[in-house]
């Protein structure tokens, strides 16, 4: 039997999910790296949550009524899905980040919700196909402003968008991808897509949520050229044309790529800026043409490749807002049943400058290094070193005993390895490793005049370890994934 | 929804309805998630909101008559006596006070004839007058308090000061067992019917819990239930269940045999009308909603059943914060 890489199956539960406990890390070291991979791709094989039990507690979130409830209903479902389908909830937060969409503007916390489904459903699946139901629905309709595109006046917005921001991207390789023109005919080919209601007041019997309708009627139905070729184009053939383009495989593949494996720049400069590594760029365009547009196989090759498995792609993250949180959530075992105090632990995300569901822009939130600053990360730090060292939470509890379990001689370095290794395989630069370990090493000294082995010495040793635990979690290393 | 509707009849024409109360609100005329609905002692409806945490102002009870005029609202959200949070149903006793159970306090707070509160009981645990998130509540016959004890599985008979008397029930799918019960009630005979949640199926006791019969299954057809809650019976035995999933209210005979289905069948509520007086623009947005009249109309998780001495049926229909009142015929 080959031996278990357990870091690196770590490296890929933080990356497709939300981290592993150190339980579910042994339970993937028996069933092997690419099982791991192929287990992730298909979470329509592992049990779904009790939705019956969420919905007897969190009466609200049905219907969410305010903007707070839908993003805490967001962060429940991923934590509650991370450690069963972890990819479903991370793909759903992709393509949110990908096709930005926002409460500012759409003020219809269910027809969001309704769309990050989508994004649950289908964000696995074929691109051209979720492509269509974007473009089906209603919040980005709405965000989008494509009730608004008529076929005596068209808008723009909408075709624009799909082209620069949801497919293709302006340009690469210094080139621009389409045309003004393009973008004038992709908007006239989606006049007629709208919803049944825009309204969006809750009175007198709270929301029922948009639904899409097409009106033949408000169609354009004169021939268009885009993309070169001409015809009586509507939504749909758009779509077609728009996924066969290699704009859209390098577009699809950079995001992929930036999203699981390493920080690229951000997307307005993917023009002339060209990809960090253009030799993963290129076998995930490969894959993409050669599937048809399938996102789960493009992930496949992902997370199969050597350059997602490297050590160079390690730690070599920063961690998202909503990672952060969920990651934590996950790790201390809470909250896989309702209680109360979710609200005020999902507002975390805010806080750290991730307020789901409602994206800065367009554009989404801006990744990597510009998710810090002073203020996110004092939330950040102080989130995590709260929460880790609370010895009343079931995960932390288990890491304490599995530690302890049959010892209480340990010497700082097993303290902090064991820590390191049960918090997640997590690593801290030789520097902190050792400035930590002369701190662990006075609280374990302090032991000396007690009973070896009574209560008082278990209790000092627990002590010692939830305090490295914090300081883990309090690291500059504990931000990246 | 803001066109005049006649009064249809349910599916085997024994009901008509009648009218609605509601309108989401988070004080005054309004509810917020009602998820409890009674007749107070002088025949006046009382109506728990449970709201969501993050509007602890629209958590009240709110009074009003049966022809939907407002009286007041009292309570508040928090945890001080006489607050609350997660109100899960409310129950009058044979002296008229009002007891509220709260499943985050894991207590139940008493109220008297001015709404002012008494005293309260319970705590956390699964000892005797211990609650785990306790849900629906009905006095017996003899005036003691049953109370159903969702997360410890069970049926507590308690004083009406919270003292214990006995108790039945514990996790499983046998007969007199229970998984996560939550409305109860009680006939003149003290027969007592419980809404066995997650088992799909409402089981009658005698008063002292000695199982009787149970009736409905999985499923989404006559005598089915998706998670079934408020449970009510009236004076002929006829017993009345949400069907909190299906979004539907199912009538039975005294012998758990199916006998009508109520699906919701809401016109605009007086509160309702005279807020869309005062905004002509939201009605007619809401008329150009073509594709989703009917469901307007319906039933969206209808929590809670009550049925007055004169045969009307009010039902709390939660995600639409209001009250669907039919008529027996």
């Amino acid at each position: 039997m080959p031996r278990i890489d357990k870091p690196l199956l770590a490296h890929l539960l933080r990356r497709a999910g939300f981290g592993a406990t150190f339980r579910e890390l042994d339970r993937y070291s028996e069933l092997g790296y690419e099982a791991t991979v192929d287990e992730l791709l298909h979470p329509e094989r592992q049990p779904a949550i009790e939705e019956d039990v969420l919905e007897r507690y969190y009466i609200d979130w049905k219907e969410s009524r305010n903007i707070e409830g839908a993003l805490t209903e967001s962060v429940y479902r991923m934590n509650a899905y991370a450690g069963g389908r972890p990819l479903q909830e991370k793909i759903a937060l992709f393509w949110h980040q990908v096709f930005a969409t926002g409460l500012a503007k759409v003020l219809h916390e269910k027809t969001m919700l309704n769309q990050i489904d989508l994004f649950r459903e289908q964000g696995l699946g074929n691109f051209r196909d979720l492509l269509l139901g974007l473009a089906k629905d209603p919040a980005m309709i709405f965000w989008l402003d494509n009730n608004f595109n008529h076929k005596d006046a068209p808008n723009e917005n909408w075709g624009r968008e799909l082209l620069e921001l949801f497919s293709m991207g302006v340009g690469m390789d210094g080139q621009e991808n389409y045309t003004e023109e393009d973008v004038q005919s992709a908007a006239r080919a989606f006049t007629g897509w709208t919803i049944d209601d825009d309204n969006v007041a809750s009175i007198p019997f709270g929301k029922t949520p948009w639904l899409f309708r097409y009106l033949p009627e408000d169609h354009d139905e004169d021939d268009k050229t885009f993309m070169g070729e001409t015809g009586n184009f509507n939504g749909e053939d758009i779509i077609d044309i728009v996924v066969r383009q290699p704009a859209a495989a390098r577009f699809i593949s950079r995001h992929l790529y930036n999203f699981f494996v390493a920080d690229e720049p951000q997307v307005p400069a993917w023009q002339h800026t060209p990809p960090g590594d253009p030799e993963a760029i290129k076998i995930l365009e490969e894959e993409y043409f050669r599937s048809n547009y399938d996102i789960r196989s493009m992930l496949k090759v992902l997370f199969n490749s050597d350059f997602f498995k490297s050590d160079r792609a390690r730690f070599a993250k920063v961690k998202s807002p909503a990672e952060v949180v969920v990651g934590t959530l996950h790790l201390l075992g809470d909250f896989k049943f309702p209680k109360r105090g979710i609200y005020d632990v999902a507002l975390g995300c805010r806080y750290m400058g991730q307020d789901l569901l409602n994206p800065p822009s367009v554009e989404g939130w801006h990744t990597g290094e510009e998710w810090i600053d002073s203020g996110s990360l004092v939330e950040r730090v102080n989130f995590v070193a709260d929460q880790v060292s609370d010895i009343q939470q079931p995960g932390v509890k288990a890491i304490v005993d599995t530690l302890l379990d049959g010892t209480l001689e340990l010497d700082p370095i097993s303290v902090i390895d064991g820590c390191l290794e049960l918090l997640g395989h997590v690593r801290l630069h030789e520097k902190n490793k050792n400035h930590l370990a002369g701190e662990v090493r006075s609280m374990l000294e302090k032991r000396s005049g007690l009973v070896a082995g009574s209560p008082e010495d278990r209790q000092a040793t627990e002590n010692t370890v939830l305090h490295t635990m914090k300081m883990i979690g309090s690291s500059r290393e504990y931000q990246f994934a | 929804m803001t066109t005049k509707i006649e009064q249809p009849l349910s599916q085997k024409r024994l009901y008509r309805y009648h009218d609605v109360i509601g309108l989401l609100s988070a004080a005054g005329p309004g509810f917020s998630g009602p998820v409890s609905v009674i007749t107070g002692p002088v025949d006046e409806l009382y109506v728990a909101n449970r709201a969501s945490p993050k509007q602890p102002e629209a958590v009240r009870i709110t009074r009003c008559t049966k022809e939907g005029d407002f009286l007041e609202h009292f309570g508040e959200w928090g945890e001080e006596p006489g607050q609350f949070i997660w109100v899960t149903s409310i129950a009058f006793s044979p002296q008229g006070e009002l007891y509220l159970a709260d499943e985050s306090s894991n207590q139940i707070s008493v109220f008297n004839a001015n709404n002012s509160f008494v005293r309260r009981f319970g705590e956390p645990g699964s000892g005797p007058s211990q609650f785990d998130r306790p849900s629906g509540m009905a006095f017996g016959p003899g005036g003691n308090l049953y109370v159903v004890d969702t997360l410890n599985h069970r049926i507590q008979i308690l004083t009406t000061e919270g003292d214990f008397v006995s108790q039945w029930g514990s996790l499983g799918a046998g007969d007199g067992q229970l998984n996560m019960p939550w409305g109860i009630a009680i006939d003149n005979a003290g027969g007592v019917y419980i809404a066995d949640w997650r088992n799909d199926r409402v089981q009658k006791f005698d008063a002292d819990g000695k199982f009787m019969m149970s009736f409905g299954s999985s499923g989404d057809g006559e005598g089915q239930f998706n998670r079934p809650n408020g449970i009510a019976v009236d004076n002929d035995g006829d017993i009345y269940v949400c069907d909190w999933l299906n979004d539907r209210v199912q009538v039975f005979d005294q012998a758990g045999s199916f006998k009508d289905v109520l699906i919701g069948h809401s016109g605009m509520s007086k509160w309702g009308r005279t807020f869309l007086d005062a905004n002509p623009d939201i009605e007619q947005k809401l008329e150009l909603a073509t594709q989703n009249i009917e469901m307007k109309q319906r039933f969206y998780r209808p929590v809670s059943v009550h049925i007055d001495a004169a045969g009307k049926v009010f039902v709390a229909d939660c995600y639409r914060h209001r009250v669907q009142i039919y008529q027996k015929l």
